[in-house]
């Protein structure tokens, strides 16, 4: 079947026109090596060649740090304003399994009450992905049915072939982008679903971990009290690297920085289950006291709550809790263990 | 010395099995089989049959001293597997009072270096499983899966543990293996030197690089056994002394009251510099403390004698600097 | 942007009672008739109020709907943005979003008899609901109300006013105080909550009971419940999480895959005995 192909020579002027035109954020190598999507301002900061960013791509969606609305008291009254710079760019380089983790939040944001700061970068946000060729030893997508070479959620997909990559567009969006690269892209007759079989068949060589929601899901519908909790918990440090690294994680704080009292500003900051005072009420009762209660909650989300809910996986198997815990905890082995759990 | 860490392993496991078993500790603290090439998880076993799953090897990083702190409320004994540098945080917890000698017992084992498993697991691919490493002095001989290994200490060691100057506990109850000397290390402070040497401009831009990306996680401080405050300022519901706003500023402002605030207990273990989820080279500041002390108070690294008073937790009438 | 659901509006403080030593209760208007003319609360319902410079948190709206015009929120002083509220003045601005969550099933209420039971400041917001019932326009269609309330002393007693010259007085009402321990000026009722009334042994028979308090209250008021006879349905609750953002997102309220401030606050003791144990 016919494609369209962008060889690797033309990649360079595609990116060179892409940042002339847009807003571009991309995976770029940040000091001590570390993988984080920040605005490319000339093709150097693009990185290409990586497996998965340290840092999911979440933060240009929903930010660590995002001001609601100042504020000025006046003797005249209170005056709120709120920020409208809301710029639209393009993300050039996302994995499937961080698109697939919008889908996850999408719900979240935009049921009942929806949130504009969120919506207002979701829709004006274009996303070109580029395939997964490699796998680390600590993904896992596939246990949750997504696939890395045709990212659901994407606009334009770059699948690497030859001396090249092809270009799928997967939206209307996508298809005007493409259009306007026309020039760059040759027409090439290759069989593209085996092309995508081929990929998907290596990369699932280099899976390690093959598990099953559903049999630790189905524990945990059953059995909220099992010591497994307690003795998994020991060890957490109680820090916020699986929450801050995790493309699906939502909660945040809300707070008011104010150094001059009468002008300030609102905030919202990313905040973690796994923190001590996060459910402590101001008379001191804490619904979740100790780790084991945390640990337990955090798990259960992403692997019961968010499903009931939402319908949708609160999990997306990119791996990064596991490359970052310094403890070790690992998703996976959690789900085999309850799994096991009769 | 051709030490084997399957034999080590062995006697570990028939010391806490022995403790368990007679009641001497209510936990053991050790490791255990991580879930990924070259890597190992803390474990706490509470029967002596579970001492099986115990395993000591060069991938053993954690500093597991730091889990005492957990258990200030409770009534149980714990056992405690430390290495030559988490030793010293047993020392300063104890001088602190953080925890009670009563309750604890220090199982010490001689640690010839500990291996970076992220470069290790770079050689040897993600899906080898590690068998017993041998130590031969220059390097580790690991055999693995995929056949036998041979890993150069200078090149694949932590670098914390090239400048390693307790190979050996400096307190324990039950010591482990045999003691060992390592010989020479590198000289201390050579990366602290070459930072001291930049201009402020210069010095401010390498932390600025890195700062920027603190993602406020507090991993840090959370693995850290000198973080031992009841409530950390920085969990305070107020006044925000540092705000949760994440930006350079105040993420440079967390890094650098944190560093100071363990000024004198910090004993150089790298925990924080290993759990940094981007890098942030975190021991540099605690060394530049490190280096203040040893230059400024001629005083060895904190943790290394459990009767001397702690450096920056003493007072002395005949101080040559005025006490204002 | 100005459709943020986090952006809160305007509102004026323009009454303040002192409930208690810690206890105040604030009336406020918005500033703009428009925002109340939508603001369309229910009863058990609460928002997010605001003092700018110090933060936001949940608070119960204690007044009902019937008081056309205005919001009446009591306040107990326990943490940083209830201090800033107790220093302001009538005249204060504030912010106030909402309303949030669900509300007390005041339509299947219909017909029956009510029996509020509430200790401290969990009256706040059962006062929403017996100030809906007892209003002219809605009191017909509820039979006898019960208010049985305790405070740990009489100076811990909120809505005094409400207790002793108003709700007393109404027709088919009765209003039974206790405090935990005996006072020189008290002739009333000396005890617990619960122990009171399982004095009063009310029958189940065509009965809702209402139930807010502290957590130990909570837990021996809906013992008593149980042992008179009263089904998990016709007991109802309301849940007390700390919340941030009120309308499902920020995540920190969540009970399992249920978040108390969309999904609650108010719940029937069975649907709490369906969710984990962790309020």
């Amino acid at each position: 079947m016919p494609v369209k192909f962008l060889t690797a020579d033309k990649l360079q002027i595609f990116i060179d026109r892409l940042l002339a035109s847009s807003t571009v954020f991309s995976p770029s190598n940040q000091p001590g090596n570390v993988i984080r999507y920040t605005q490319a301002n000339k093709p150097e900061d693009i990185c290409i060649d990586y497996v998965n960013s340290d840092i999911s791509p979440k933060e240009l969606f929903f930010p660590q740090t995002e001001e609601l609305f100042s504020f000025d008291q006046t003797d005249e009254g209170i005056d709120l304003r709120v920020q409208t710079g809301y710029k639209p760019k393009v993300i050039f380089g996302m994995r499937a399994c961080d698109v697939k983790a919008l889908l996850t939040l999408d719900p979240v944001f935009n049921s009942q009450w929806p949130d504009p700061h969120y919506a207002k970068n979701r829709n004006e946000t274009i996303i070109i992905c580029l395939a997964c060729d490699k796998a680390l030893s600590t993904c896992f997508c596939n246990t949750f049915g997504i696939d890395p070479v045709a990212p659901e959620g994407a606009d334009l997909v770059l699948i690497s072939y030859g001396s090249g990559y092809i270009i799928e567009e997967c939206s209307y969006t996508g298809r005007e982008l493409r259009e306007l690269y026309q020039d760059l892209l040759t027409q090439e007759y290759v069989h593209l679903e085996k092309i995508k079989e081929e990929k998907r068949k290596q990369l699932s060589e280099q899976f390690v971990h093959h598990v099953s929601p559903s049999k630790a899901k189905e524990t945990m519908d059953n059995n909220f009290e099992l010591p497994y909790w307690d003795e998994i918990s020991r060890k957490c440090l109680g820090c916020g690297i699986c929450t801050y690294v995790c493309p699906t994680c939502h909660c945040f704080d809300i707070f008011d920085y104010a150094p001059e009292e009468t002008t300030g500003s609102r905030c919202r900051c990313w905040d973690s289950c796994m923190y001590g005072d996060f459910t402590k009420m101001a008379g001191g009762h804490n619904p979740r006291p100790t780790k084991k209660e945390r640990v337990r909650n955090r798990f259960m989300h992403k692997i019961k709550y968010h499903l009931d809910r939402y319908g949708i996986e609160g999990c997306v198997g990119c791996g990064r809790c596991i490359v970052k815990c310094p403890v070790n905890m690992d998703i996976t082995s959690i789900i085999t263990d309850l799994g096991e759990v009769k | 010395m051709n030490q084997s860490f399957n034999s080590l392993t062995e006697e570990l496991r028939s010391v806490a099995q022995e403790l368990l078993r007679e009641g001497k500790v209510n936990m053991f603290i050790g490791f255990g089989q991580g879930t990924l090439t070259a890597r190992t998880t803390p474990l706490f076993i509470s029967k002596p049959d579970a001492a099986a799953a115990l395993t000591w090897s060069p991938f053993c990083s954690n500093n597991l001293a730091g889990y005492l702190l957990d258990y200030r409320e409770t009534n149980e004994t714990i056992g405690v597997l430390v290495k030559g540098c988490d030793s010293r945080s047993i020392i300063r917890l104890l001088q602190d009072n953080q925890f009670p000698r009563s309750r604890l017992v220090v199982i010490g084992i001689p640690c010839a270096g500990l291996l970076d498993s992220e470069k290790v697991t770079l050689e040897l691919g993600p899906q080898t499983e590690i068998g017993d490493v041998t130590d031969e002095d220059d390097n580790f001989l690991v055999s693995t899966t995929t056949g036998q290994h041979r890993f150069a200490k200078k090149d694949y060691l932590l670098p914390k543990c090239l400048e390693c100057i307790d190979s050996n506990p400096v307190i324990c109850d039950h010591f482990t293996g045999k003691k060992i000397n390592i010989g020479e290390v590198n000289e201390r402070f050579v990366e602290i030197k070459s930072l001291e040497a930049l201009s402020p401009q210069e010095r401010s831009r390498y932390w600025d690089g890195y700062f920027q990306n603190c993602l406020r996680c507090y991993a840090c401080r959370n693995v850290c056994p000198a973080c031992n405050c009841r409530e950390c300022i920085f969990d305070q519901a107020g006044p925000d002394w540092v705000s949760k706003r994440n930006n350079l500023s105040e993420n440079t402002a967390f890094q650098i009251i944190r560093a100071l605030h363990v000024a004198g207990r910090c004993v150089d273990c790298g925990e924080c510099d290993r759990v940094c989820p981007v890098n942030i080279p975190l021991r540099h500041l605690n060394q530049k403390v490190l280096k203040d002390i040893d230059e400024l108070f001629d005083a060895p690294m904190p943790g290394t004698d459990l009767e001397q008073q702690p450096v920056l937790g003493h007072y002395c009438a005949d101080d040559p600097d005025e006490f204002k | 942007m100005a459709d943020s659901p986090l952006i809160p509006f305007i509102a004026t403080i323009t009454d303040i009672v002192d409930e208690t030593s810690d206890v105040k209760t604030f009336q406020m208007v918005f500033d703009d008739p428009a925002v109340m003319e939508a603001f369309n609360n229910k009863p058990g319902q609460v928002a997010q109020l605001s003092v700018f410079g110090t933060g936001e948190a949940t608070i119960s709206i204690t007044s009902s709907p019937t008081r056309n015009g205005i919001l009446e929120f009591s306040v107990k002083n326990v943490g940083q943005l209830t201090t800033a509220l107790h220093q302001l003045e009538i005249g204060s601005k504030v912010g106030i979003r909402g309303p949030y969550g669900n509300h007390f099933p005041y339509h299947s209420m219909q017909g029956k008899d009510l029996l509020f039971i509430g200790g401290g400041i969990g009256l706040a917001p059962l006062r929403s609901l017996i100030d809906f019932v007892l209003d002219a326009s809605n009191r017909d269609q509820y039979g006898k109300v019960t208010i049985l309330y305790g405070a740990r002393s009489m100076d811990d007693l909120c809505f005094k006013r409400d207790l002793f010259e108003r709700w007393c007085r109404l027709p088919d009402t009765e209003v039974l105080t206790t405090i935990d321990r005996p006072e020189d000026a008290w002739t009333g009722h000396v005890g617990f909550v619960p122990a009171y009334l399982e004095e009063i042994n009310p029958t189940p028979e065509n009965k809702i009971a209402i139930t807010c308090g502290p957590p130990i209250m909570i837990k021996f008021v809906l013992q008593a419940l149980e042992k008179m006879g009263y089904t998990d349905e016709q007991v109802i609750t309301t849940l007390e999480l700390k919340m941030k953002c009120g309308i499902g997102k920020c995540g920190r309220c969540n009970i399992g895959d249920k978040f108390v401030c969309v999904d609650g606050p108010v719940f029937s003791l069975d649907q709490i005995k369906a969710m984990p144990p962790e309020y």
